[in-house]
């Protein structure tokens, strides 16, 4: 059964065709530090060299057999190309993932910005397509090669300040959705150009429209119309991902046209299937950190069994797979999904 | 002395005002409340928390997500602001000062500042050392104001792990010194494991837990003045 190679079973599940297994692979960073040991890489310096992203990223699947490359690890990057200062923590030999230092709107009066006419060349997007060029190149044939860009609301979320967008959300809803619609118009571009690099998925990370913050109307009325217009402009396979609460906009995010939808521990993803049908493609939705992490292998077993029997379409983590996993842990995912038949 | 009828209508209004995050109100009622005499502590205790407990089960209900309660609590400062300063002397029985911030890498402050917002209305000293933390400013911060209470936040799963290390140092220099720890990562399980005195894991459980704990600070204060009386 399995001389079909992860890439090709990832791509037919996308293309709606029916697959041996669930695949077991990720849109969001998967980084691990047995892999930044293999190399001697500090997990800081990643972020801005397209050698070292590559190898990290390709080293998950290298080490066990994790079916995807995805780059790059942060969330920075199109917020850093609008004009944010980002910061690496590269003073730290813990791992942290780089924040936005300094923010391009600080004041509701300053929220009509432009998105800068060279956004494609700017700040590490030229540096993030090299890097899906490198990995395509190194295991580009066997596993699908994935990234990410964010949604416009979390995107949003880091060029000004939160609790601004939050309170503005509910009182100026017009002013936040003219906001939305041009942050739309870059992440269009910036995912255009990954599309270009040869990626054969992106995902959407719009955690900050999780219902854990927003209420499921505000989703819809506010944030979806924008969401639709990404996925409709976009050519490759897509993915949305929201983390928290999503069982009442499960339907939304469906609608919004991405190819499949992507959701965290915390959706009851059995009734989310029957929801939205066997014919959506649904990922998800192990916790990264207290299963993949501080679980026992048994542990990840269970839950990975019952990600599978709940209905999930590929196995999927909730969020950003935090480096420190326990190679035994990963090894027992990996072998929970290969011996699962539908 | 204020009556009974216009005490239960203007702690009415500094409820409502809250509820429906109405700043202007919240202020006027708070004005009117120093006017007529009302206990300033009274005003913000059983008008404007009163308001917030039932922002907090509106929230629970989830009628009410996190812009409503922001905006909730702007309405509840709009009124601490002006009664606050006319608080002869909070005490609570308990000495209460408390170090608070979002660890490293972590850029979110809303859960961190409804706590916050809780302990101010408690009277609490609240040292805030505000987001992205360096771990060892919790430590240090601590020594320097030898506060009862450290508070560390974290939203995500990738800054939570910080908060193990802040968590054994603040133990190894002080063990005396209680722990609370909150952020949608965060579990109870976590918190036991990393030695945490208390944990909420999102700003509607922190919200109760920081009431819970004003509450439990009341009830000693009103037995301290029981026996005192007896």
């Amino acid at each position: 059964m399995s001389d079909i190679t992860p890439k090709q079973r990832v791509l037919r599940l996308f293309a709606g065709e029916r697959t041996d297994r669930p695949p077991c692979f990720s849109g969001m960073g998967n980084v691990t530090t047995e892999g930044l040991k293999k190399f001697g890489y500090k997990f800081a310096a990643l972020h801005s060299n397209a050698k070292m992203m590559s190898d990290a990223a390709a080293s998950t699947y290298k080490l066990f057999g994790f079916e995807c490359g995805v780059v790059p690890f942060d969330l920075c990057v199109e917020a850093e190309a609008l004009g944010c200062e980002i910061n690496v923590y590269a003073h730290l030999e813990d791992i942290l993932y780089p924040t936005i230092k300094k923010k391009l709107i600080h004041t509701e009066d300053e929220m009509d910005i432009r998105i800068p006419s060279d956004l494609a060349v700017r700040g590490r997007i030229p540096l993030i397509k090299e890097t899906i060029g490198l990995i395509k190149a190194d295991i580009g044939n066997e596993v699908a090669v994935g990234t990410y860009v964010l949604g416009p609301f979390t995107l949003a979320g880091q060029i000004m300040e939160l609790n601004d967008l939050l309170k503005l959300s509910f009182k100026k809803p017009d002013k936040i959705g003219k906001l939305l619609d041009m942050l739309a118009a870059a992440i269009i571009i910036v995912a255009k150009e990954y599309e270009k690099a040869g990626a054969d998925y992106i995902t959407v990370r719009e955690m900050g429209a999780t219902s854990d913050v927003l209420s499921p109307r505000v989703f819809k009325n506010l944030i979806l119309p924008y969401l639709k217009k990404i996925f409709a402009e976009l050519k490759t396979n897509t993915v949305l991902h929201i983390c928290g609460k999503t069982n009442d906009i499960a339907v939304s995010m469906v609608e919004s046209g991405a190819r499949a939808i992507s959701v965290d521990q915390k959706n009851d993803v059995a009734e989310t299937r029957k929801k939205i049908g066997n014919d959506s493609l649904l990922f998800g939705n192990y916790d990264p950190y207290n299963v993949l992490v501080s679980g026992t292998p048994e542990k990840v077993r269970e839950t990975i069994r019952k990600c599978m029997d709940d209905g999930v379409s590929a196995v999927w983590p909730g969020c950003d797979i935090w480096p420190t996993v326990p190679p035994e842990n990963i090894n027992a995912m990996m072998d929970e999904v290969k011996k699962y038949r539908r | 002395m204020v009556t009974e009828e216009k005490r239960q209508e203007i702690l009415e209004k500094l409820k409502n005002a809250v509820i429906q995050y109405d700043e202007d109100t919240s202020k006027e009622a708070s004005k009117e409340a120093l006017e007529v005499g009302l206990e300033p502590n009274d005003a913000i205790f059983s008008g404007l928390v009163s308001g917030m407990e039932e922002v907090g089960r509106l929230f629970e209900a989830q009628e009410y997500f996190v812009p409503e309660l922001l905006m909730c609590a702007d309405a509840l400062y709009a009124g601490l602001d002006i009664l606050k300063p006319h608080v002869k002397q909070l005490d609570l029985g308990v000495k209460g000062s408390v170090v608070i911030g979002t660890v490293e890498g972590d850029v979110h402050d809303i859960g961190k500042n409804i706590v916050k917002m809780m302990f101010d209305v408690a009277g609490f000293t609240v040292y805030d050392l505000g987001r992205d933390v360096p771990l060892d400013k919790f430590v240090e911060e601590q020594m320097k104001t030898d506060s009862d209470l450290v508070c560390l936040s974290a939203m995500m799963t990738t800054t939570m792990v910080g908060m193990k290390k802040v968590i054994e140092d603040l133990k190894a220099k002080n063990p005396n010194v209680k722990i609370m720890i909150g952020g949608a990562p965060v579990s109870q399980d976590i918190a036991e494991k990393w030695g945490a005195d208390g944990y909420a894991k999102d700003a509607n459980n922190a919200l109760k837990d920081a009431i819970n704990m004003i509450s439990s600070l009341k009830k000693l204060k009103e037995e301290a003045e029981a026996k005192k009386g007896s």
